[in-house]
C-alpha cells in the first residue's frame, strides 16, 4: 500500500511556501525508513525530508516547484 | 612577586649567556662582510637582529615558565629562546646554516623552532599572537594548566593582528599573556611617530583584559608583574598584556647605521645596561659574591665558545635536504 | 531500470558528505576541533558543519569574531600542541585578510622546524561563481594556493569525495587546504548540480590526497576538470559522445600533490587534451596540466592542448558579463572537438 510523503506542519514555523530544493533518490529508488530523501528550502534556509517508512520513492513534486507545510509530496510504494 | 635568590641566579646568568651568545655570534657575522658589507658572505649570511639589551624582559618572564609552556617570539629572538631553555648547540648551529641545526639549516635565526621547549619564533611582525592563543584555547579546553606567552615589539601593537589576537584571547578566555618589548623603535621609526598612545598597555581595555606598563628595564619588575599575569592564566583568569620599556644597544639589525637615534642615545643606554645594573644588585645585596659572578661569568664564556666552535665544526646539510621536511 | 529493494544507497549532498565527515572523526578523535565564522548554531554558510554544535557543543563547534587573522592563526597553534583543527574560511576570496597565517605559518612550520612542529589542520573554504555575487565572492584561486609550498590542497567534484577527502584531510599531519565549490554544495540556494549529489557509505572510507579519478573513460580526448567543471567535461563528453568521440574525463580531486600519472597516462593514450578550470587562465592549473603534459607527454601528443578557464579579469557582477566567461560543457567540447582537428 502506498504511504504517502507528507512534508510535517511543524518543520518550519511561518506559513510560507517550500520547495524541493534536492531529491536525493531517484524516481523509482528504494529507500529505507528514515532514509534522508529530500531537501527542502524555504527562503533560504535548509530542512530534511525522511522517508517515513522503506519502499519505492516515487516523487510527485518536482524540484522548484512550490508546495505547502502539510503537501503530499511524494509516495513510498 | 619578588624572585628568589635561586631565581636571581639564574636571571644573571641567563641574562649573560645571551650576551655572551650574541657577542660571538655578532663578531662571525661579520667575518667575511669587512670591508665590503655583503649580507650574502660570511659564516652567517642574511639579517641578523641581535636582542643586546633587552635581555630582562626575556628572563623576566621565563623565570615563571617551564618546557610545557608555550613560547612565541619575534625576529629578535635570542634571548628568549635562552630563556625558555632551548638547545644552544643546536641554535647555534642553526644559524651557522648548519645539518646539526634546530632545523638542519631550513630556518636560520629567524624561525627558530625547538618543540622540546615549545618555543617558536617567526619573521612576520606580529605573527605569533594568533598561535599563541590557539595554543593557549587548546591547554585550557583540555584542562591543563599550562600557558602561552607571545612575545612582540612596540611595533607589532599598530598590526592588525595584535588588535584580532587580544579580542580573541578575551572572548576565549584562553590562558595566554602577551608580552610587549618596547625598544622605541621600529626599524627606525620612533614609537611616538607609529602609535597613538604612549603606553600600549592602555590597548588592553579595549579588550576587556588587564594591561601593564613596567618601566625601567627591570629583570625584578618584570619578574613581578609577568609572575601575576601567568599565574592569573593558569589559574583560568583569562589573558593579560604587559608593555615592557626596554631597549635595543644595537641597530634594528646588524649593519644599521642608526642615522635615526638622538645623539649619545645609545652611550646613554650603555651607561645602564641592565646586565651590569643586575649584577651590581646581586653582590651588593650578597646573592652573589665575586668569585661566584667570575665563575658565572666563565661558565657563560664557555658554553657559548663550545657551542660556537661546535656549529663552525658541524657539516653543512646536503643539498638534497632542502627537499626534505615540506610536509611531515 | 529499477534498483531491488535491498540495495543500500544513501544520497547525500557535499555539505552533508562534509559534516558527517567531520562528525565522524570528532567521535573517534577528541583532538578534532572545528572553528570558524557561524559553523556553531548555524551550521555553516554552506551547511557543511550541521549538526555539529547540537552533538558536541561550543568547546569544539567554536564559531569566531570575525577575525581571520587571529583564528586561522590560532588553529595553527592548536596543531602545533596536539589538537586536529579543521577550520573554516568563508569564501576563498577572503584570503587576503589572513594569507600570513596560511602561507607563512601553516605551510612552513613543518620545514622551519625541520618537522619537530608539523601542522595538522584543515583549512575548508568555498569557492565559486556563477550566482552573482561578483568577484569578492567568486573566486576560485586553486592555482593561488596550490602555488605556494607546504599546503596540500583537495577539491571535491562529488559528496562520496567530499567525505573521503575530509577524512584524509582531518587525518594528515599537514595543512590541507580543503576547496568546496558553491555549485555543487547543495544548498539549495545557490543551486546544485545534479552529479555532486551521490551515494556515500555510512562507514568511514578514505579518499587518498593524491590520487585522481578517472570520472569517464574514453580514448580519443582527455577532459581535465577539477570541482565543478568535472561536470561540465562529463557533460561535455555526454555531447561527444553523439558524435561517435569518446572523451575521457579526469577529475583531478587533489591539486597538491598533483596525481602527474593519472594524467599522463591518460593523455598518453588518447594524445589530445582540454583542462577546464573555471579559476584564472593564467598562471594556474590549466597551465601547469599543459606544461605537464608537454614536458613529459610531448612525442604523444597529436595536437595542441587547449583550455578552458575564466579569463583573466575580476568576475564580474551582471549575469550578462559573468555567465558567457565561465566554463561550461559548450566550450570544453568545442576545445575538444578543436584538438580533434572537427571545430
Amino acid at each position: 500500500m502506498a504511504v504517502p510523503v507528507v512534508v510535517p506542519q511543524d518543520l518550519w514555523e511561518e506559513d510560507l511556501p517550500g520547495i524541493v530544493s534536492a531529491w536525493l533518490f531517484e524516481d523509482g529508488d528504494p529507500v529505507k525508513e528514515g532514509d534522508l530523501i529530500a531537501e527542502l528550502m524555504v527562503e533560504k534556509t535548509s530542512y530534511d525530508l525522511t522517508a517515513p517508512k522503506a519502499g519505492r520513492l516515487k516523487i510527485l513534486v518536482q524540484p522548484e516547484v512550490p508546495f505547502q507545510r502539510g503537501d503530499v509530496v511524494a509516495q513510498l510504494e | 612577586m619578588t624572585p628568589s635568590q635561586e631565581q636571581r641566579r639564574w636571571m644573571y646568568r641567563t641574562m649573560l649567556l645571551s650576551r655572551r651568545f650574541e657577542e660571538a655570534i655578532a663578531a662571525a657575522y661579520f667575518e667575511g662582510k669587512q670591508p665590503a658589507f655583503n649580507m650574502a658572505n660570511g659564516p652567517i649570511p642574511g639579517e641578523m637582529h641581535l636582542s643586546n639589551g633587552q635581555e630582562p624582559c626575556a628572563v623576566g618572564v621565563c623565570a615563571h615558565l617551564d618546557e610545557g609552556d608555550f613560547v612565541t617570539a619575534t625576529h629578535r629572538p635570542h634571548h628568549i629562546a635562552i630563556a625558555k631553555g632551548v638547545d644552544l648547540k643546536a641554535m647555534a648551529a642553526e644559524i651557522f646554516g648548519k645539518q646539526t641545526g634546530l632545523s638542519g639549516g631550513r630556518g636560520g635565526h629567524m624561525h627558530l623552532f625547538d618543540a622540546k621547549v615549545n618555543f617558536s619564533c617567526a619573521g612576520i611582525i606580529a605573527e605569533g599572537m594568533g598561535p599563541a592563543v590557539g595554543a593557549a584555547a587548546a591547554f585550557r579546553q583540555r584542562g591543563e594548566k599550562r600557558v602561552a606567552v607571545s612575545f612582540i615589539g612596540e611595533g607589532a601593537a599598530n598590526q592588525g593582528a595584535f588588535h584580532e589576537a587580544l579580542n580573541l584571547a578575551a572572548v576565549w578566555q584562553a590562558p595566554v599573556v602577551f608580552v610587549i618589548e618596547d625598544n622605541a623603535w621600529g626599524i627606525s621609526v620612533a614609537k611616538k611617530d607609529s602609535t597613538s598612545v604612549t603606553d600600549n598597555a592602555l590597548r588592553a581595555a579595549a579588550y576587556g583584559m588587564p594591561g601593564h606598563r613596567v618601566t625601567g628595564n627591570d629583570p625584578l619588575k618584570i619578574f613581578d608583574v609577568a609572575g601575576a599575569a601567568i599565574t592569573r592564566a593558569r589559574a583560568g583568569q583569562g589573558p593579560t598584556l604587559i608593555e615592557i620599556e626596554t631597549y635595543r644597544l644595537e641597530g634594528h639589525f646588524i649593519g644599521d647605521a642608526e642615522g635615526y637615534r638622538a645623539e649619545g642615545e645609545v652611550v646613554g643606554l650603555k651607561a645602564k645596561d641592565p646586565i651590569a645594573v643586575l649584577r651590581q644588585l646581586l653582590l651588593q645585596e650578597g646573592t652573589i659574591d665575586v668569585a661566584a659572578d667570575v665563575r658565572i661569568q666563565a661558565e657563560a664564556q664557555s658554553a657559548v665558545a663550545e657551542a660556537i666552535a661546535a656549529a663552525r665544526a658541524a657539516p653543512f646539510p646536503a643539498a638534497q635536504a632542502a627537499f626534505e621536511q615540506v610536509f611531515a | 531500470m529499477n534498483a531491488p529493494l535491498n540495495r543500500t544507497k544513501r544520497n547525500l549532498t557535499i555539505a552533508k558528505a562534509m559534516a558527517e565527515a567531520i562528525a565522524e572523526e570528532m567521535r573517534r578523535d577528541p583532538s578534532v576541533l572545528v572553528l570558524g565564522e557561524d559553523i556553531g548554531k548555524l551550521g555553516g554558510v554552506f551547511g557543511n558543519t550541521r549538526g555539529l554544535y547540537e552533538e558536541f557543543g561550543a568547546a569544539r563547534v567554536k564559531d569566531t569574531p570575525i577575525s581571520e587573522t587571529a583564528f586561522i592563526g590560532a588553529a595553527v597553534g592548536m596543531a602545533c600542541v596536539g589538537m586536529k583543527p579543521v577550520v573554516e574560511l568563508m569564501f576563498v576570496d577572503f584570503f587576503g585578510v589572513c594569507m600570513d597565517a596560511i602561507y607563512n605559518l601553516a605551510a612552513k612550520n613543518c620545514y622551519f622546524s625541520g618537522g619537530q612542529s608539523p601542522v595538522p589542520m584543515v583549512l575548508m573554504t568555498s569557492v565559486g561563481g556563477g550566482y552573482g555575487d561578483a568577484g569578492q565572492h567568486s573566486q576560485c584561486l586553486y592555482g593561488t594556493f596550490a602555488h605556494l609550498p607546504g599546503l596540500k590542497v583537495v577539491v571535491p567534484s562529488n559528496a562520496y569525495d567530499a567525505k573521503g577527502l575530509m577524512l584524509s584531510a582531518i587525518r594528515d599531519p599537514n595543512p590541507v587546504v580543503y576547496m568546496f565549490h558553491k555549485a555543487l554544495q547543495g544548498m539549495g540556494w545557490l543551486g546544485t548540480v545534479k552529479g555532486a549529489i551521490n551515494d556515500v557509505p555510512e562507514d568511514e572510507y578514505l579518499v587518498p590526497i593524491g590520487k585522481a579519478a578517472i570520472a569517464r573513460s574514453g580514448k580519443d580526448v582527455t577532459l581535465v576538470g577539477l570541482g565543478a567543471t568535472v561536470h561540465h567535461a562529463l557533460d561535455a563528453a555526454a555531447e561527444l559522445a553523439k558524435d561517435g568521440v569518446e572523451a575521457e574525463v579526469i577529475d583531478l580531486r587533489s591539486l597538491v600533490p598533483l596525481d602527474r600519472e593519472t594524467v599522463l597516462a591518460s593523455v598518453r593514450k588518447t594524445g589530445r587534451l582540454v583542462v577546464a578550470d573555471d579559476d584564472y587562465q593564467s598562471f594556474g592549473v590549466s597551465g601547469e596540466i599543459i606544461a605537464l603534459a608537454s614536458e613529459a607527454a610531448f612525442p604523444q601528443l597529436k595536437a595542441a592542448p587547449r583550455r578552458v578557464a575564466f579569463p583573466d579579469i575580476p568576475i564580474p557582477f551582471s549575469p550578462a558579463l559573468e555567465r558567457p566567461l565561465l566554463p561550461d560543457a559548450a566550450k570544453i567540447a568545442a576545445a575538444a572537438r578543436a584538438t580533434l582537428g572537427k571545430a
